[in-house]
């Protein structure tokens, strides 16, 4: 109890970063400006009652490992494969080119040599969280802007590791001294790199297929695998970030990793709270407003020029008008990752900690400005649509992307589901099925049958990967309660939910939350199993019949392949024995 | 790189070995972090570690705060008063007797008979889960003397935090608990719901306004001189929501649960040097007590209660392990350095905790051949004499229906025999059902379906049929072998077609998996709704006006909610 006190630093981060997040979520602000702003009022700026040293200091960077470690697991090949030669091009020459108009704007303002070189790499147009963010709540990141976007953001993570890689190095004095930091980077880079693809294809589907089953120790691995990044890199002298990140692309590629993310998103979230305010608290308001002028002027230049820059970028590759206003549109703000780059730099003395105030006052002008246009989106193209007809072909136009929409969705495969869903794909056409336990999504695979998602329902990235939202028909074998009542409340109104339960209160309260059916697994045995009673006392031959009916059937499902005794629904508290 | 870093690379890298040779063996992973942190030590900087394991208490306690199912207090009184009272008043006095024996000092040898007595909820209810879900009596039983124990932990705490073992001084501390709660009922009723509503239904912003809840209270705690466990539990306490919002906020603080309880768990195993042999005795002994002296009084309390020595037996044996917030209380006191815990004390109990929480992994693998090789032997005549007291049989009863469990399906089975003039004898070993089966069964016999002498009173060699309704291993064998012994049909219950179909190899004559046979009447409904037969409408209304006939006629479920956690 006298340790804690300690930590006190960190308890005021966190209460007075809730308190201004609250704030900002009424005024439609993302939570980064909050935490930022939390950073400016603890700190030197305002109150000065919170000092960047001890457990603050490792927290941010613990923070910044976990945020890399989240965004390497987002890499999935997969979800951006069809689109990915046209977004490589337009990430690669976005880098460019914005790099460039950073140079020649930080040069048009007059900062010195290196200053200029840190701030054209370190001003980074898009930032992931607040993009991804936004996108997600409108329900738009599947779009095709929004597809863009993401994969734009995951090429430029690349380039952003080496960039801070590059910085982690000792010193930056001459042009050859920069070649061969870069070449070691690049080289121990495709190491671990390598080491990092070939786990993800030899050790890690064994390994983590052993684990997956138990959700604790699933986490408690994948933190393991990130540390033991982290560790390697440490080795080879390369930045806790580039160890998080190459770990957590070896994890994307696996099936498990869509609960995984949700999972770890929330550790992220709070130690990158302690992050961004720690950028906060390293500024005096002298450093913050030091280039004030200058930091508008460029905001408003870089924003308008990087809206040109990307909207050319998406319309050369023949995407449609709209689809490449969105995407443009959406990128206006610099990324998070300036203010990392700069606290970097700041760190290994390249910069003053002024020029790392104009980066963040930057970031905070473009980042505030962009929710709502993010926000607004579609509202600003119909205006403007008129004047930006004139960009528009014939030739031009999206690709489709596979969604799920109008399906049915099964919750847990089980002896119940698994007869349900022939009849459901006749019906619905499109069958996903949702489950947590490793066998089952095998037997599945096997089958090659039906679409299945690998996670738990409970999370809502798991929700979103099954579009459990489109869906017309969802047949839930779970009886947890707080969990049909999020399936049903996600819905559509239209949708048609079959769900369980294990008592009758529960079973009302589901119907009074919208749903179809209940299934209530006990009594519809009970219901079987007196039936059969009395056809035994009463009409012998009849009993038989049923009897090597069920048990025919029994030995049926018994034999194909692993036994589906659960629904893959954890902690499943269904079946039951004594039934009460 | 900072230091910290390094450090949590090391742990968890280790811990993350550790837990893989737990999973493969299906082991709970305690006392492997524990083991990890033995191993690791050396590498592992405390300072700032302890720092962090103490985040890993908090959320521990604050995780088990909202968990609690308060609507279940009345189930554990009616399940646990007996038994838990039982071990507070043997085991506690008894170890604290060898505790002062051994040369401690009257706090000391406190800590030593609290690491005795309590049990453990992780450990305890991870392995219990399977008997929990399917709502087995010594499943259920075990879980109510956890939450019992917990939440006298809690109060434990609360009281050891007084610098003076004065009646004032712990008045003062409870005084303070008391106003905790309070403050927490507050914030549960007014405050979290304004705090949902604020934050919009973000999950990340209401996450940090739970955490922000906790470290208020942890700092009050701190102002008032108590522990932080309390503020935790408290806060745990605070933030209990039905909302569906609710549920994303859930997963993340267990997530950062995780984390930090790892950190946790490993930093208290780096903190313990080589044993000495004076420690290896104490933890030795604290094993002894825990797993051979407390779960022979919890068993004993609960032959004494009524329940059946095979129940009474598993349950008891499901209590067999050093509490994990013991471990917090010992943390607790080395942290509060005036509380004055000896070196030994402490090692003592966090090597006796892992221990005894791998050993029970192997009893409870083993426990049904231990009871049939040396138990059941002792219990034996005893309980033929309780069983025969208990049964009221027709004595010329003949082609009879026995029917196994009295609880939903087992009523609706009896209410089918009455309806067809069939008599029938119901087999119940759960007492809280035996008001009802006296009341609305002629024929009864009350006691353990896996005894013989229970069939023998349910006369089953002239028995028509045999029904058994419990999904359990054992009861399902016995059944088979009662009735097949004379030629009689026997239908028995299983949770799935692999282990029905070897059911019917052993002599089943049917098996009844809950799956296909509601499945059957699912896939009937299914093809109405999904053929525009029948509307979605008519469907609801048709099955809630069945629900209410249900429960009129008393077939809704007798016992409530088991869940405790």
């Amino acid at each position: 109890m006298s340790d804690i006190a300690l930590a006190a630093d960190l308890a005021i981060i966190v209460v007075t970063a809730t308190a201004v997040g609250i704030v900002a979520r009424k005024t439609g602000q993302p939570t980064i400006i909050a935490y930022i702003l939390t950073g400016l009022i603890l700190g030197p700026v305002l109150f000065d009652v919170v000092v960047y040293d001890g457990l603050v200091e490792e927290f941010a960077e613990l923070g910044l490992g976990f945020l890399l470690f989240l965004l390497g697991m987002k890499m999935r090949f997969e979800d951006i494969r069809e689109i990915l030669r046209p977004i490589t091009n337009i990430a690669i020459w976005q880098t460019v080119l914005q790099t460039a108009l950073a140079l020649a704007v930080a040069w048009a303002l007059g900062f010195d040599p290196t200053e200029i070189v840190i701030i054209a790499l370190a001003t980074v147009f898009g930032a992931t969280p607040i993009i991804v963010k936004i996108l997600t709540d409108k329900d738009e990141i599947t779009s095709m802007p929004g597809k863009i976007d993401v994969g734009v953001l995951i090429v430029q993570d690349i380039y952003l590791v080496v960039v801070l890689a590059l910085l982690g190095a000792d010193s930056l004095e001459n042009p050859t001294e920069i070649a061969t930091t870069l070449a070691v980077i690049f080289v121990m880079m495709s190491f671990i790199a390598i080491f990092s693809l070939a786990s993800s294809r030899y050790l890690l589907p064994r390994l983590f297929r052993e684990v997956a089953d138990n959700k604790d120790v699933f986490l408690v691995v994948a933190i393991a695998w990130a540390f033991l990044f982290i560790a390697i890199a440490e080795t080879f002298d390369l930045s806790v970030e580039v160890g998080a990140f190459l770990a957590g692309i070896s994890v994307a590629q696996l099936p498990y990793s869509t609960e995984l993310e949700d999972r770890i998103t929330p550790i992220t979230d709070f130690f990158i709270l302690v992050f961004f305010a720690t950028i906060g608290l390293q500024l005096e308001a002298s450093e913050l407003l030091f280039y004030w002028r200058e930091a508008v002027v460029a905001s408003a230049i870089l924003m308008i020029g990087n809206f040109w820059i990307m909207f050319y970028l998406i319309d050369r590759e023949g995407f449609s008008v709209e689809t490449s206003f969105l995407g443009s549109i959406n990128m206006i703000q610099v990324s998070e990752f300036s203010l990392v780059v700069g606290a970097l730099a700041v760190g290994q003395n390249f910069i003053g900690t002024e020029v790392l105030g104009y980066l963040s006052l930057m970031a905070l002008l473009t980042m505030s400005l962009s929710t709502y246009v993010i926000a607004y989106n579609h509202e600003i193209y119909d205006r403007v649509a008129p004047w930006f007809q004139r960009f528009e072909s014939p030739e031009k136009g999206d690709v489709e992307l596979p969604t799920y929409t109008d399906h049915a969705v099964a919750i847990g495969y089980d002896e119940i589901t698994e007869r349900a869903l022939p009849m459901l794909e006749d019906r619905y056409g499109e069958v996903v099925v949702v489950d947590r336990k490793t066998d089952h999504v095998e037997a599945l695979e096997a089958e090659g049958r039906y679409s299945y998602v690998y996670g738990d329902v409970r999370h809502g990235e798991i929700r979103k990967a099954a579009n459990l939202s489109a869906a017309s028909f969802v047949l839930s074998s779970t009886v947890q309660t707080d969990i049909n009542r999020v399936v049903l409340s996600e819905l559509d109104a239209d949708a048609t939910a079959f769900v369980e339960a294990e008592r009758i209160d529960e079973a009302r309260e589901l119907y009074d939350r919208g749903a179809a059916y209940v299934v209530m697994s006990t009594y519809l045995t009970a219901e079987r199993l007196s039936q059969y009673l009395e056809w035994y006392l009463e009409d012998e031959a009849a009993f038989r019949t049923a009897v090597e009916r069920d048990v025919e059937r029994i030995r049926e499902s018994s034999g194909n392949g692993e036994p589906l005794d659960r629904p893959g629904v954890e902690p499943a508290t269904d079946g039951g024995g004594d039934d009460d | 790189m900072t230091e910290l870093i390094t450090s949590l690379a090391v742990l968890f890298v280790t811990a993350g070995v550790f837990l893989l040779v737990a999973n493969h063996f299906s082991l709970s992973p305690v006392p492997f972090y524990i083991l990890a942190g033995l191993v690791s030590g050396t590498f592992l900087d405390g300072a700032e570690l302890i720092e962090l394991a103490q985040w890993g208490i908090a959320f521990l306690v604050f995780v088990f705060g909202y968990r609690v199912n308060f609507g279940a207090l009345a189930t554990v009184v009616r399940d646990g008063e007996v038994a838990a009272t039982t071990q507070l008043v043997v085991v506690g006095p008894l170890s604290f007797a060898i505790g002062s024996i051994y040369g401690f000092d009257p706090i000391n040898a406190l800590y030593f008979a609290v690491a005795a007595t309590l049990s453990s909820t992780v450990v305890g209810s991870g392995l219990l889960e399977r008997e929990i879900r399917d709502n087995l009596v010594h499943g259920r039983l075990a879980s109510s003397v956890h939450l019992f124990d917990d939440l006298l932990a809690v109060v434990v705490v609360l009281v050891l935090s007084a610098e003076a073992v004065t009646a004032t001084a712990i008045t003062s501390k409870l005084g303070y608990g008391v106003l905790f709660l309070a403050a927490a009922l507050f914030i549960y009723r007014h405050g979290y719901p304004l705090l949902v509503r604020l934050t919009g239904g973000s999950d990340e912003l209401t996450m940090m306004g739970s955490i922000s809840i906790l470290i208020g209270f942890l700092g009050a705690a701190e102002l008032a001189g108590i522990s932080i466990v309390v503020g935790a539990f408290a806060a745990g306490i605070a933030i209990r929501s039905d909302d569906t919002s609710s549920l994303g906020v859930i997963n993340g603080i267990e997530s950062l649960r995780d984390f930090f309880v790892a950190i946790f768990f490993v930093t208290l195993g780096a903190l313990v040097t080589v044993p000495t042999v004076e420690t290896l005795v104490v933890a030795l002994t604290l094993v002894v007590l825990v797993v051979l002296v407390n779960p022979l009084v919890l068993a004993l309390a609960f032959v004494y209660e009524g329940y059946d020595p095979r129940t009474a037996f598993l349950a008891s044996t499901s209590l067999n392990q050093v509490s994990e917030l013991s471990l917090v209380v010992v943390i607790q006191a080395v942290l509060l350095e005036t509380a004055g815990i000896a070196d030994v004390v402490f090692e003592a109990v966090i090597l006796a905790a892992a221990l005894t929480m791998v050993l029970t992994s192997f009893t409870r693998e083993y426990e049904d051949v231990i009871f049939e090789r040396f138990v059941e032997g002792i219990a034996g005549d005893r309980g033929w004499k309780r069983i025969d007291d208990r049964s009221e049989v027709d004595p010329t009863l003949s082609d009879h229906v026995v029917v196994v469990g009295y609880g939903r399906q087992g009523r609706w089975l009896v209410d089918a025999c009455e309806r067809l003039g069939a008599e029938c004898v119901v087999i119940e070993n759960d007492p809280v059902l035996w008001e009802d089966v006296r009341r609305e069964c002629p024929n009864y016999v009350l006691g353990d379906a896996m005894t013989d002498r229970s069939w023998e009173n349910a006369r089953v060699t002239e028995a028509r049929l045999v029904v058994s309704t419990v999904d359990h291993r054992g009861v399902s064998e016995s059944s088979i072998e009662a009735a097949t012994a004379t030629g009689t049909d026997v239908i028995v219950r299983a949770g799935s077609s692999r282990k029905a179909v070897e059911l019917l190899e052993a002599g089943a004559t049917y098996v009844s998996v809950p799956n296909v046979l509601a499945g059957d009447g699912l896939i009937g409904l299914l093809e109405g709704v999904l053929d525009g037969k029948t509307s979605v409408e008519e469907l609801r209304a048709e099955h809630r006006d069945e629900l209410d006939v249900l429960e009129r006629y008393g077939f809704g479920s007798r016992i409530p909610r088991d869940e405790l956690y």
